[in-house]
């Protein structure tokens, strides 16, 4: 009853809870030896648009460095930034910067993300090679992805109806174009969300009224060669800017065309060694090299400084 | 009739049909354009339960029973759930819990099957208030979920208010879910909030008076990775009794792998009287769990203190729960062992020791 005192707690016989207790210690004990054993592999994930360039690069970094282990998954942007907050991850793919929300996720969880832009890619509009359209303006491309124009023919091009390939939403690239291009309005309900660049541009190949959106690195096959069955459409500012192709690397250098992007990397915090040997070998002129023999472009000089000030 | 009656059962229509425009409203001018995301997905726990001790009062035979099942495997929940993303800033969540319920059949003949219930069904619109998310139906309570959250198991044990009920046996008018509404963001990033209101009976039962309930929640973030949340509900009762909720919880996150949580509550009721006095409801729970291996391997353990009735001596309860969570292939598979050891207070209560082999599946 309130106000009497409350009886001291009665002991009990707790060695078999001490023996509980000890085993599953010494067991967590062995997991960790096993763990830290398996931590030396380098985790990376995310940007599928950033697959292919960064597992090549690991596979030519791991040749040349004996002993060291990488691997990359896709997934998509949003689910590299998500992998980097959950420490699911030591380093994050990511073809679009952090969205407000994943900041603040970070925050929450205390993961201090540190970003490196390693290339820069040239988002590429890509239709059927059969298609007589060779240029839009970047207003007709939001217009055509967010349903409002149907038919080629309004475009001066065949009597077909458009048929829109994209991508899902924890794409960066799904959610640049979105950003930079439809002006952060809808999607149409029409795209077909195909799971990675390659199904786009084999979509697009099939499909004689076909668009997509790609990044660069995709409209180039195995030998550094245009694929066939696509056309690689230049962009125009507006109507009055003149038009500039993702494939001209001076334009793309210049800014002059007008949907590029840093590909970056995250890590929480500082970087491992590990990860900052990796990191540094992507930007050496080495990994740059395989950067540009991969499709994308070189980072520039102010990208540099801010990596390597992030390396510090 | 009673003219105070007629006027309130008015008032029900009159705020369900503004949550109503509300919604159509907002979502009607969307819909042209709209692009759904459909998703699918599901989660089962299912559980080998092995009794090691004899003499608890959970795992004593009744009676010297021989049949007295001292292992077993069960079901303990399964979510189907539909999730359709209208667009950027409004979606739709339907969620089918599974649970096994005794209940007659047309025959009139009793049996336990595994039944199906609406455990969700909201609308959910975001940046209508910028930075916060308005939910509008039977969601999620924000009484659990940062704890939940952090806790991360709740295929081997819910946190500690939402199985309060299930380990003292004393009712804490706690749930998962609720009708209603509620809106949560955040005022600056280290400072974020929590409101809802609602029937106050939970997604098992229609409201059953004509209170509601009103939830409250402030979640600061003093430094990345330190949360410091404070909580408090409250609903009328009857005429002149009320029931609150205060809880506190810290979370510590910012070394990486490592997740620290403690919760804190305290219910009050004036309805629960002990002659005559009311009597309180507490308890406190710490856990912690630990990344071994990325995305394959996690340890986790959790102390719980339970105070049915502040009125009451030995009637407290100490629960200590420590497990293994293990990803053979990849996340939709786990393997979770699990023991749970209880402690009673009362020194004519021995020990209940309890394995768990639970097997969490999602799609």
């Amino acid at each position: 009853m309130k106000g009497q005192a409350k009886t001291k707690k009665h002991q009990k016989p707790v060695a078999w809870l001490l023996t509980a207790g000890l085993s599953l210690i010494l067991l967590a004990v062995f997991l960790v030896s096993a763990a830290s054993a398996q931590r030396k592999m380098v985790q990376i994930k995310g940007s599928d648009t950033m697959v292919n360039l960064v597992q090549i690069m690991a596979e030519e970094y791991m040749a040349k460095n004996p002993g060291t282990a990488l691997a990359v998954v896709g997934g998509g942007s949003g689910t590299g930034i998500t992998a980097i907050i959950n420490g699911t991850c030591d380093l994050a793919n990511h073809s679009r910067e952090w969205k407000k929300s994943e900041l603040d996720l970070a925050y929450e969880k205390g993961v201090r993300p540190r970003i490196f832009a390693i290339a820069v890619d040239a988002l590429s509009i890509v239709v059927n090679e059969k298609n007589s359209i060779d240029s839009l303006t970047m207003a007709q491309v939001g217009s055509i992805f967010r349903g409002e124009i149907k038919n080629w023919k309004v475009l001066g091009g065949p009597d077909q109806k458009i048929s829109l390939y994209g991508r899902q939403s924890n794409s960066g690239t799904y959610s640049f174009l979105q950003e930079h291009v439809l002006n952060n309005k809808n999607y149409s309900p029409e795209v077909k969300e195909m799971n990675g660049n390659a199904q786009i541009i084999e979509a697009v190949t099939q499909d004689a009224a076909g668009i997509g959106y790609v990044g660069v690195g995709y409209v180039y096959n195995d030998q550094g060669q245009l694929r066939k069955g696509i056309k690689v459409l230049k962009i125009k500012k507006d109507e009055n800017s003149p038009e500039y192709s993702p494939l001209d690397k001076d334009a793309v250098y210049s800014a002059k065309y007008a949907v590029s992007r840093p590909l970056y990397q995250s890590t929480n915090g500082k970087p491992s060694a590990a990860v900052s040997q990796f990191l540094k070998f992507e930007l050496s002129p080495e990994g740059q090299a395989i950067v540009e023999r991969e499709g994308f472009f070189r980072i520039g000089k102010d990208l540099m400084e801010q990596n390597e000030k992030n390396l510090r | 009739m009673n003219p105070k009656r007629k006027i309130q059962g008015g008032r029900k229509p009159v705020l369900a049909g503004w949550l109503l425009i509300l919604a159509i409203g907002l979502l009607g001018p969307g819909i042209s354009q709209a692009q759904a995301q459909q998703k699918f997905s599901g989660t089962v726990f299912f559980d080998y339960t092995f009794y090691l001790s004899d003499k608890g009062p959970i795992t004593t035979p009744p009676g010297d029973n021989p049949n007295f099942k001292n292992n077993f495997m069960q079901f303990r929940r399964v979510y189907f759930r539909y999730d359709n993303k209208i667009n950027n800033n409004i979606s739709f969540r339907l969620t089918l819990d599974g649970d096994t319920v005794k209940a007659t059949d047309a025959g009139s003949k009793p049996d336990d099957k595994f039944r199906p219930f609406l455990k969700h069904m909201y609308l959910q619109i975001s940046e209508l208030i910028p930075d916060a998310d308005l939910k509008v139906g039977m969601a999620d309570t924000i009484t659990f979920k940062l704890a939940e959250d952090r806790w991360g198991y709740r295929s081997v044990a819910k946190t500690l208010l939402d199985g309060y009920k299930d380990i003292t046996g004393k009712e804490i008018d706690a749930t998962s879910a609720d009708l209603g509404v509620s809106l949560t963001g955040k005022i600056a990033r280290p400072v974020r909030y929590g409101l809802m209101l609602t029937n106050g009976a939970g997604y098992s039962h229609p409201e059953g008076d004509k209170y509601k309930k009103l939830m409250g929640q402030l979640h600061l973030i003093p430094l990345p990775g330190l949360s410091v949340v404070g909580y408090v509900d409250y609903e009328k009762q009857e005429e002149g009794a009320k029931a609150l909720t205060y809880k506190g919880d810290l979370f510590i996150e910012s070394i990486p792998g490592l997740i620290l949580g403690a919760e804190y509550f305290v219910y009050r009721n004036d309805k629960n009287l002990v002659e005559g006095q009311r009597s309180d409801r507490s308890g406190f729970s710490v856990f912690g769990r630990y990344n071994l291996i990325s995305d394959k391997l996690n340890v986790f353990a959790r102390f719980d203190r339970y105070e049915p009735d502040d009125l009451i001596n030995d009637d407290q309860i100490s629960l200590v729960i420590a497990g293994l969570d293990w990803a053979p292939m990849n996340s939709s598979f786990k393997l979770q062992p699990n023991i749970w050891v209880y402690d009673y207070q009362d020194p004519l209560k021995k020990n209940d020791v309890i394995f768990n082999l639970t097997f969490m599946m999602a799609f």
